[in-house]
């Protein structure tokens, strides 16, 4: 509040909307409108109920509604849906949103205070909008000697692998962007590329701190990556199967698996906190001793970026934690069915199954922001001491259960807990 | 590497190396400088191998302001709002000390309540040192429920001491001849009330903090300063309580009113990191001892201040008094020479000695535990600095 | 399984404070209270009375000019400084020489011995420290400025109760 106030003109305001809608129409006559055309003229569009969908048409659904229907639901068919809005990168994107707000407005409640608060008329509830947009005007500064191909490239990358172990994840039956038949080996496939990543970064830096911190950020998340994958082949035992979406078909045929696999379901959380960077993991952004680790040196957009990826990376690991061992989207139906002759969007299965699926993978979430109010940060011997002796023993010996249920003949096929 | 002789012959060694002299130097400098967020107004630089740290250089005077020599341009009262400045939150402490010489030079006699008062002040002003040092000690450590809880209950000292004295921090409240003003009504029942309150948040500490595993494995057994090192190193305050020496001032040099109150020293036996956090923990259970025994034992009615003339002056002669700060002996030795202004004025504060022990602690210890160790020695850069 | 104890004895005490009221105090919406009216200093007894430190109010009435606030200020802070006031029209009988202490609130430390020094009674201080301006020259107070009472309405205090201390 170094300057005073202008006094406000009622001139200059007009004049500054007239100059507005001058460069409103400026725009659109120069960009919007030829690239309307261009789309009309050269790209192929869909056929739908034996009428070719052009903008006219679409534009008749504002006086009948029920005509938009089937160009919603053949839209809804697409891929492009699938990958873009659900259950892909805008589904991954809001629950990694609402996830930085409720960890702040949840840690600040632990700790007796109130957390974001002005942003917005309840309780600061835009107060992401507002960091976004803080982030996006700040300068992005490159120190000298840093590689900049590196320097641009890593950020896009780790969004990049983040969405794609996103990808994978099944949120409801036949909602999948990519139904592989070995699924789970392709999550872990593509989860080992995050190390790399954070030492390219950090070696691209070019100054010590971040450097450090990217060998730690190496040393973590690849000592954590085998009792990861130990504990989830403790449920590829059970179900038999490593395609995600009938893991979860094999839980609704008998129970939860993490009835079963207690320790295994902890082993699991435990190595998703360190592959997340969290506290009481988060030695590679270790603010006292190291500055900021391998995030020392991002400015703006950069380090938005990587915040977002680390976000969407929770919802990911959250997500599969519930695929694997809470049943996914199992779920008592709650949502009525609807019978009628013409055609909706409203699948009463569907709908049911999106709201277990998001109930269980926020209650995942919740557990693993608890941590972050209670527990200090660990020690790099500490850790590795836990993750290649402790876990290990505690992986095999659940898979070791799940072995002689499976020989027992417990579970699996004709087993005695199958409905 | 256990004998401090050894320690300081291996620093000695590696001090030659400042920069990279052959190809085959492994060793990586880092400056822990004042920009970083684990080390306040203050540098040192560190040589790390690999993950073990084997040198260390403080280099203290970023916030040095001349304490000592402006006080030789203002009168005696006058000097009072610049020597709380160096430590903003104990400010009670350090001008108590200031007040014992000045009151030995000119020769004031300090009536009863206002020796009560004085000491309620300055076991507050311990308090509220003490909670935000923990605070910062748990935010060094990544703990950051460890930083708000103690800052908020830290708060209701500072109401306090905002109700007696009239300013949040900086009282200016002691001073040669007693206290400014008497204490306010209700204050005492007030007082009581928050002390009962924050016993009962020493136990949460315990349960978040200290008894937390993950806490107990990164400071026990972690950069021991044994009996005979403390000793000779001449570091003061929890840090030599944590190294199985009973050395309070309180006990062993009475200042004013601590002759009548019961209390014990509280120390511990194992020098570790560990011992050097739970320390002022004990301190401030045992100092919420102490004010409700102040508080039962001040007399009910009496002078606060003595009378003094408009510029006091005493004869030449020199004076040494020390008080027990948050942080450690805080000591004054003032020369007189007949005249309204200080002759010479030294102050010698807990921070800078205790400031000796880190080069000899930090080395073989890892680069994570920096500044837990750091942070340990109860090092308060401002005041270090003067 | 001592840590494993010790583990839960956290959760447990982390997830207790989900159930705390919170402490903070939402300044501006609620503001801190203070007994009584200011700091004050009593001449003839010679200590003062415990009052909350802010801003200073001149009684014009019983000012006499004496220079002692400023005096004492010139060790510390240098932020009194004697002004002329009056006129034909507004004289006061105790103050001959016709001047009166201003205050620049830039350089003010606000520890109150220009309060003690002050033998007529003139000097106070008050509760208000909300004294932001835009620019420099606006926080030197005239003693015209220095003479008005301030209004200051707070009610908020810290309240202790088994469940946990709140502002309320």
């Amino acid at each position: 509040m170094a300057s005073f106030p202008q006094n406000f003109r009622f001139g200059e305001f007009v004049g500054s909307l007239i100059w507005l809608i001058f460069w409103i129409l400026v725009i659109v006559t120069l960009v919007a409108l030829p690239l309307i055309f261009i789309i009309l003229f050269y790209v192929p569009l869909p056929e739908i109920d034996g009428e070719v969908l052009t903008p006219y048409l679409f534009l008749t659904s504002i006086l009948y509604p029920q005509s938009a229907i089937p160009v919603i639901e053949s839209f809804l068919d697409t891929t492009l849906f699938k990958v873009a809005v659900f259950p892909g990168f805008t589904y991954g994107a809001i629950i990694a949103a609402a996830t930085i707000f409720i960890e702040r407005k949840f840690l600040a409640k632990m700790q007796l205070r109130v957390g974001p608060l002005y942003a917005g008329k309840i309780e600061g509830i835009l107060q992401l909008i507002a960091d976004g947009l803080k982030l996006i005007s700040k300068e992005i500064i490159i120190p000298s000697g840093a590689d900049k191909v590196i320097f641009w490239a890593a950020p896009i990358a780790y969004v990049a692998t983040a969405a794609a172990v996103v990808a994978l994840i099944p949120a409801a039956p036949g909602w999948v962007v990519a139904d592989i038949d070995v699924g789970l080996v392709a999550v872990f496939a593509i989860l080992g590329f995050f190390p790399l990543i954070a030492l390219l970064f950090s070696w691209a830096s070019n100054s010590k701190y971040p450097f450090i911190g990217g060998l730690r950020a190496l040393h973590q998340m690849i000592a954590f990556e085998i009792p990861f994958i130990l504990s989830a082949l403790s449920v590829v035992v059970l179900s038999g199967t490593l395609n995600l979406t009938e893991v979860v078909e094999s839980q609704i045929q008998s129970y939860w698996f993490i009835f079963f696999l207690p320790i295994s379901a902890f082993v699991f959380y435990i190595s998703s906190l360190a592959e997340l960077e969290r506290i009481p993991f988060d030695l590679p952004e270790a603010e006292a001793e190291i500055v900021a680790g391998w995030l020392t040196e991002t400015s703006g957009m950069i380090y938005g970026l990587l915040q977002l990826g680390s976000y969407i990376k929770t919802y990911a690991l959250a997500a599969l934690f519930v695929v694997l061992f809470l049943g996914g989207w199992a779920g008592p139906q709650i949502f009525p069915t609807i019978e009628s002759t013409e055609a909706m969007i409203y699948d009463a299965t569907v709908a049911n199954a999106i709201f277990w699926f998001t109930l269980k993978t926020f209650g995942v979430i919740l557990l693993m922001l608890l941590p972050r109010g209670i527990s200090p940060r660990i020690r790099i011997d500490i850790l590795l001491h836990t993750g290649w002796y402790k876990l290990i023993v505690l992986a095999f010996i659940n898979m070791f259960v799940a072995l002689a249920l499976i020989y027992g003949g417990v579970l699996g096929p004709g087993g005695l807990l199958v409905r | 590497m256990t004998s401090i002789e050894e320690k300081f012959e291996e620093s000695k060694r590696l001090g030659l190396q400042i920069v990279k002299e052959s190809e085959e130097d492994r060793l990586m400098t880092l400056s822990v400088g004042p920009q970083h967020p684990g080390s306040g107004h203050f540098r040192f630089v560190i040589k790390v191998d690999g993950d073990y740290i084997v040198f260390c250089d403080p280099d203290p005077g970023y916030v040095h302001r001349g304490e000592e020599k402006m006080c030789e341009y203002r009168n005696v009262i006058q000097n009072i709002p610049h020597l709380e400045r160096p430590v903003i939150h104990d400010s009670a402490n350090i001008n108590y000390s200031y007040s014992l010489a000045i009151e030995e030079l000119v020769g004031i006699e300090v009536p009863r309540r206002g020796q009560f008062i004085r000491a309620i002040a300055s076991e507050l002003n311990r308090q509220v040192y003490t909670l935000y040092w923990l605070a910062i000690y748990g935010i060094f450590l990544g703990h950051s429920t460890m930083f708000m809880w103690p800052t908020g209950d830290r708060e209701l000292m500072i109401d306090l001491l905002e109700a007696l004295t009239g300013a949040r921090v900086t009282h200016a409240f002691n001073i040669p001849g007693g206290v400014r003003n008497d204490i306010p009504e209700g204050f005492k029942d007030r007082c009581l009330s928050q002390i009962k309150y924050l016993q009962k948040r020493f136990k949460e500490y315990e349960d978040i903090f200290y008894n937390n595993p993950l806490f107990r494995q990164r400071t026990e057994g972690v950069a021991v300063l044994s009996k005979e090192d403390a000793i000779k190193l001449g570091v003061t305050g929890s840090v030599v309580r944590a190294s199985s020496v009973p050395f309070d001032v309180r006990k062993a040099e009475p200042y004013d009113i601590y002759n009548e109150i019961d209390f014990k020293v509280q120390y511990m036996k194992t020098g570790d990191c560990f011992a050097r956090s739970y320390v002022p923990l004990l301190d401030m259970q045992e100092s919420c001892y102490i004010l409700e025994q102040l508080l039962d034992k001040m007399p009910a009615s009496g002078e606060v201040r003595a009378k003094l003339q408009p510029n006091p002056k005493g004869p030449p002669g020199e004076a040494y008094r020390r008080v027990e700060s948050g942080r450690g002996a805080l000591g004054y030795y003032i020369v007189s020479d007949g005249t309204p202004k200080p002759y010479r004025v030294k102050m010698s504060v807990g921070s800078f000695r205790n400031m000796l022990a880190l080069p000899y602690l930090l080395v073989g210890q890892r680069l994570a535990d920096m500044p837990a160790v750091y942070w340990s020695l109860n090092y308060w850069p401002v005041e270090a600095d003067r | 399984m001592t840590s494993a104890g010790g583990f839960i004895k956290s959760i447990e005490s982390g997830s207790k404070h989900l159930v705390i009221k919170r402490f903070t105090l939402r300044y501006p919406e609620q503001k801190l209270k203070f007994v009584g009216d200011g700091y004050q200093f009593d001449p003839k007894r010679g200590v003062g009375i415990a009052g909350y430190r802010g801003r200073h109010i001149l009684f014009h009435d019983k000012c006499t000019g004496c220079q002692l606030c400023a005096i004492a200020c010139e060790g510390i802070a240098e932020a009194i400084g004697m002004v002329k006031v009056g006129d034909e029209q507004q004289q006061w009988k105790q103050n001959k020489k016709g001047i009166m202490p201003q205050i620049d609130y830039g350089k003010c430390v606000f520890c109150g011995f220009c309060v003690d020094a002050c033998p007529f009674y003139a000097l106070f201080m008050t509760n208000d420290y909300e004294l932001s301006a835009f620019t420099k020259e606006h926080l030197i107070y005239t003693p015209a400025q220095l003479a008005v009472k301030p209004k200051y309405q707070g009610d908020v205090e810290i309240v202790i109760d088994e469940r946990g201390a709140t502002h309320g």
